[in-house]
């Protein structure tokens, strides 16, 4: 097949902006699936995606088109559209030669949606800017044009006007797909010289891998070699995705498919990596992927520690299915033993955890998630801190260093007060406001990834009544005046209870901590006395007083069976809790660490 | 296995209460007495099989059947049970529905506990719980029953409604004691799930009491109580010597019993069962000759064990090791031993004598207690 008639294209957009519904109109209108297999967001295949209505893995998809006599072979390709996953959208693009930038008419342009698109531009990608949900009665498409033009100096002129919903404009997408946006260079003689842009594990088949052919061709029986990893295997299949997988001769030069090569563990594949043949091999790799960095940790331990292994199973088998998540066994005097899991960003940490619960049976408790601290110490030597049970004693330190992340958030210029105030309690430090109208501007902020972890994002959405969007990248260590916020439960240090704060806000912090736990830990048969200290220093007390009558005065007949049972609830409410020496302490407990601002 | 006591259950009442969450339906006469035939049919299956030392009817309210239908219930008991065995013979009653008549004929048919379905002395308290009877025709009862030659007498009362005072309650254990019935249980107020009163609870129309108050009610039983002449032998249970209720030990120490009637329960050879719950259903199926057993469980050793335990816990004796141990065919402590070392560590239980029993402290928290030997 010639490169010519290729075009590998993707679609960046913000969450909501439309993007499921137009990706699903292309595949209508190229009839690459029937109406039968239609099902809304075909992209998505994941349950959880659909639920939170965002793409977490990168998918392609095949789509035949004719034009004027002339047959296309369009590869869509697609990104992720949270903050979190930005590792995932740069693996996208790396396979393209355009894309579309899906800008909903209503909302204009988002935070993220800029930083994806400037990504692209530096990957020298071709752009169309493309106006979604024009059928809608608010939408503003000239206030969003300029809002384009002054982000990322995108002409007026080259925008086009959609509605996935009513299927305007669709066509002309298609146009501009084959018109704006190059084929594919690559040499079909050359030595095989192509992407890994994802790669995913199938039960049965073992890892499918997602593959942008750059140079050359791969076909069944071919033993490919992976430059990075060093090694090499034995191709079974080849083909495409129609979205499902739709075996092929082979894949050349230009072309996006899969690959299956008896390759048994997702460990084994690096995204990033290039593939070539082992006989004859490319000379230059392709430039690949900077590793995802996990941003995000926290402590995730079974509540009965006869479950540690089955919680590693469990863990296992979700890092198959996604290498950007980490985890590593680590005790807890509190929690037994346990894992230190690493996360790109929250939302990453709530969907992994998600997938826990519901792919296996087992009770976890999950500590408060926490940065990767720097501290410098005494001696000189600097180390990494990913959980606050690691941070040497004061004396030992010379210097507490934190990451520091660039947060840009684009909103209505009426709630920039709002944001400016939220920024400042976060220890932000302000760095620019710049008007992209008269009623939106970007505002730019330094503020401490610490502070932007939990519940920032959410804070944002609600004080812009949903207008505000934000992106925000590291930009490295900072050093900060930091303390270790420990927490005592009768009497007992309560490790993964314990947090670093600023020293400014630790003695606040720590009083509405006990306070907070006072009300999630239930009382008991005993006084349970809850305290908040800092090194050697108590900074709040609270006591939760003992349970005074809990006795069921009443005749149950030979109703036993309901008296028993009502004892196995109570029962079962406790297995769900971590017992700490003799106090229960619910999961909820754990977390509260975090929302302590409420 | 011992299986040596009886349960009637009559469903009945003339009006629902407002805490009631009991087996018991308002009704129509006429489809009482369609009960009481099935009832005899269930009974009739018995006959000769079992040899009853205790025999209970309850409800619901007994004696709301009216003369006729109650002669007709005490004829099939003494017809189908060898009433030579009986030791106890307990029937309840409300002091709305109990005549003198039905009292002679309770008498006439040898029973001779009665339970008094009191709950309060204090007619504000009766209305606000939505009893059909005054405290005056509580008194009356009472006093009627004695007249007619009952000497094991039980009154209910009941505590720790919203509107109730610490004082409200010293009274009426005053009055109790000054009527001065053998047995006397005193049952804490509970919300149970679908009564009137829970949803009062539930949209904030009413408020618990305070826990220290009920609980300063519930000492204050057992002290006044126990000074004048009652045992406290069971949570909320208290006797003059010798008249503690032979029929609830069955439950207690989680031996056999028969159940029969709508909803009621047996245990028998180690198997739980309980009849069909609804009144109806229940009728139908007695009389289409069918299997009316509606649950059944067979319990594991230890969870009959454990069972064993928290019931016999509600006991004031406990329960004797050396009893557990000829019944399971281990001690107690080699199923519970590290919750009893924690709880006599918290001075809620104790192990003495043999003999595993709730402490003073433990018992005001059996509930929490109780919990840690399911
Ligand atoms: S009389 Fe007894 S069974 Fe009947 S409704 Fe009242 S409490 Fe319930």
């Amino acid at each position: 097949m010639s490169t010519g008639s290729i075009r590998n294209f993707c679609i960046i957009a913000h969450i909501d902006h439309g993007k499921s519904t137009l990706a699903d109109r292309l595949l209508e209108k190229t009839h690459t699936i029937t109406s039968r297999e239609f099902r809304n967001q075909m992209l998505d295949d994941m349950d959880l995606e659909r639920e939170r209505g965002i793409t977490i893995k990168a998918s392609a998809v095949a789509l035949k088109l004719v034009r004027e006599g002339k047959e296309y072979n369009l590869n869509l390709i697609d990104t992720p559209g949270h903050v979190d996953f930005s590792y995932e959208v740069s693996r996208s693009l790396g396979a393209c030669e355009g894309a579309l930038l899906l800008v909903d008419a209503s909302q204009g342009v988002e935070a993220q949606t800029v930083a994806n698109a400037y990504l692209a531009m530096e990957l020298n990608l071709a752009i169309i800017p493309v106006i979604s949900k024009i059928d809608l009665p608010n939408s503003r498409p000239d206030d969003v044009l300029n809002e384009m033009e002054k982000t990322l100096g995108i002409a007026p002129e080259e925008a086009l006007m959609v509605s996935a919903k009513t299927g305007k404009g669709i066509d002309e997408i298609f146009d501009a797909v084959i018109k704006r946006i190059p084929p594919p260079k690559g040499n079909p003689n050359a030595p095989l010289r192509s992407l890994i842009f994802d790669s995913i594990y199938d039960e049965y088949r073992g890892v499918v891998v997602y593959l942008r052919v750059f140079d050359g061709s791969v076909k069944v029986g071919d033993e490919i070699y992976m430059m990075k990893t060093n090694s090499s295997f034995k191709v079974e299949e080849v083909g495409i995705f129609k979205p499902k997988m739709v075996v092929k001769a082979s894949l050349s030069a230009g072309e996006v498919g899969y690959c299956i090569a008896n390759i048994k563990s997702l460990h084994d594949v690096k995204v990033g990596d290039t593939v070539t043949h082992n006989r004859d091999r490319t000379a230059e790799a392709l430039p690949g992927y900077r590793p995802p960095m996990a941003m995000v940790y926290c402590g995730i331990y079974p509540t009965n520690n006869a479950d540690f292994h089955l919680l590693r199973e469990a863990l296992e088998r979700l890092s198959l299915n996604d290498s950007s998540f980490t985890f590593e066994p680590e005790t807890s005097q509190a929690l037994g033993f346990g894992f230190r899991c690493g996360f790109l960003g929250l939302l990453h940490m709530e969907i992994v955890q998600e997938r826990l619960e519901r792919e296996s049976n087992i009770n976890i408790v999950q500590t408060a998630p926490n940065v990767t601290y720097e501290i410098l110490k005494i001696n000189k030597e600097i180390i990494k801190v990913d959980n606050p049970e690691k941070v040497p004693p004061v004396g030992e330190i010379e210097e507490f260093r934190e990451p520091m992340v660039r947060a840009s958030f684009i909103l209505p210029t009426e709630y920039l007060g709002a944001i400016m105030q939220l920024a400042e309690g976060r220890r932000g430090r302000y760095k620019s406001t710049e008007y992209l109208s008269e009623k939106r501007a970007i505002l730019i902020y330094e503020l401490p990834l610490a502070e932007i972890i939990f519940d920032f994002f959410d804070k944002m959405k609600s004080a812009t009544r949903g207008y505000g969007t934000l992106d925000y990248d590291f930009i490295g260590y900072e050093t900060a005046d930091l303390v270790k916020l420990d927490i005592f439960v009768a009497s007992k240090r309560v490790d993964a209870l314990s947090t670093i704060v600023h020293r400014k806000d630790a003695d606040i912090k720590g009083r509405k901590l006990v306070k907070k736990l006072k009300n999630e830990i239930s009382r008991h048969l005993f006084e349970v006395v809850l305290q908040a200290a800092i090194g050697s220093r108590i900074i709040a007390r609270e006591s939760i007083r003992p349970i005074a009558k809990n006795v069921t005065a009443k005749c149950y007949g030979g109703d036993i069976t309901r008296k028993r049972k009502l004892l196995e609830k109570q029962k079962e409410g406790k297995k769900r809790m971590k017992s700490i020496g003799n106090v229960e302490i619910p999961q909820k407990a754990f977390l509260s660490v975090l929302s302590v601002d409420e | 296995m011992l299986h040596n006591s009886l349960y009637i259950h009559i469903p009945f009442c003339v009006r629902k209460c407002r805490y009631c969450d009991f087996n018991s339906i308002v009704s129509e006469s006429k489809k009482i007495g369609r009960y009481l035939h099935a009832i005899e049919k269930e009974l009739s299956v018995l006959n000769g099989r079992y040899v009853f030392n205790t025999v209970y009817i309850g409800g619901g309210t007994p004696s709301i059947l009216t003369e006729v239908q109650l002669e007709k219930l005490l004829h099939s008991v003494i017809r189908y049970i060898p009433s030579s065995e009986i030791q106890e013979y307990t029937v309840e009653a409300n002091p709305g529905t109990l005549t003198v008549n039905k009292i002679g004929l309770l008498k006439e048919y040898m029973v001779n506990r009665i339970s008094l379905g009191v709950q309060s002395f204090q007619d504000s308290q009766l209305k606000y719980l939505g009893r059909i009877h005054s405290s005056n025709d509580a008194g009356n009862a009472f006093v009627s029953l004695r007249k007619a030659g009952f000497k094991n007498i039980n009154v209910d009362l009941i505590f720790g409604s919203p509107e109730q005072s610490l004082d409200d309650w010293e009274k009426d254990l005053k009055t109790v004691v000054e009527l001065g019935p053998d047995h006397i249980s005193t049952y804490a107020l509970t919300y149970e799930e679908g009564t009137s009163l829970t949803r009062d609870l539930e949209d904030a129309s009413i408020h618990k009491l305070d826990e220290y108050v009920e609980l300063e009610m519930y000492k204050t039983s057992i002290r006044y109580l126990t000074s004048n002449g009652y045992n406290h032998y069971e949570i909320s249970n208290f006797a003059k010597y010798g008249y503690e209720c032979a029929h609830n030990h069955a439950y207690w120490k989680n031996i056999g019993y028969v159940g029969i009637g709508a909803g009621a329960y047996s245990f028998i050879d180690g198997v739980r069962t309980s009849n069909e719950k609804d009144v109806f259903k229940y009728i139908d199926g007695i009389n289409e000759n069918k299997n009316v057993i509606s649950f059944r469980e067979k319990l594991e050793l230890n969870q009959f064990a454990s069972e064993t335990v928290v019931m016999a816990l509600r006991l004031r004796q406990g329960i004797s090791n050396t009893d557990f141990y000829e019944r399971f065919g281990y001690t107690i402590e080699d199923q519970f031993g590290e919750q009893m070392n924690r709880l006599a560590k918290y001075g809620l239980v104790s192990y003495e004598n043999e003999r595993l029993k709730l402490t003073e402290k433990g018992l005001f928290v059996a509930d929490t207690v109780m919990t840690e030997f399911i």
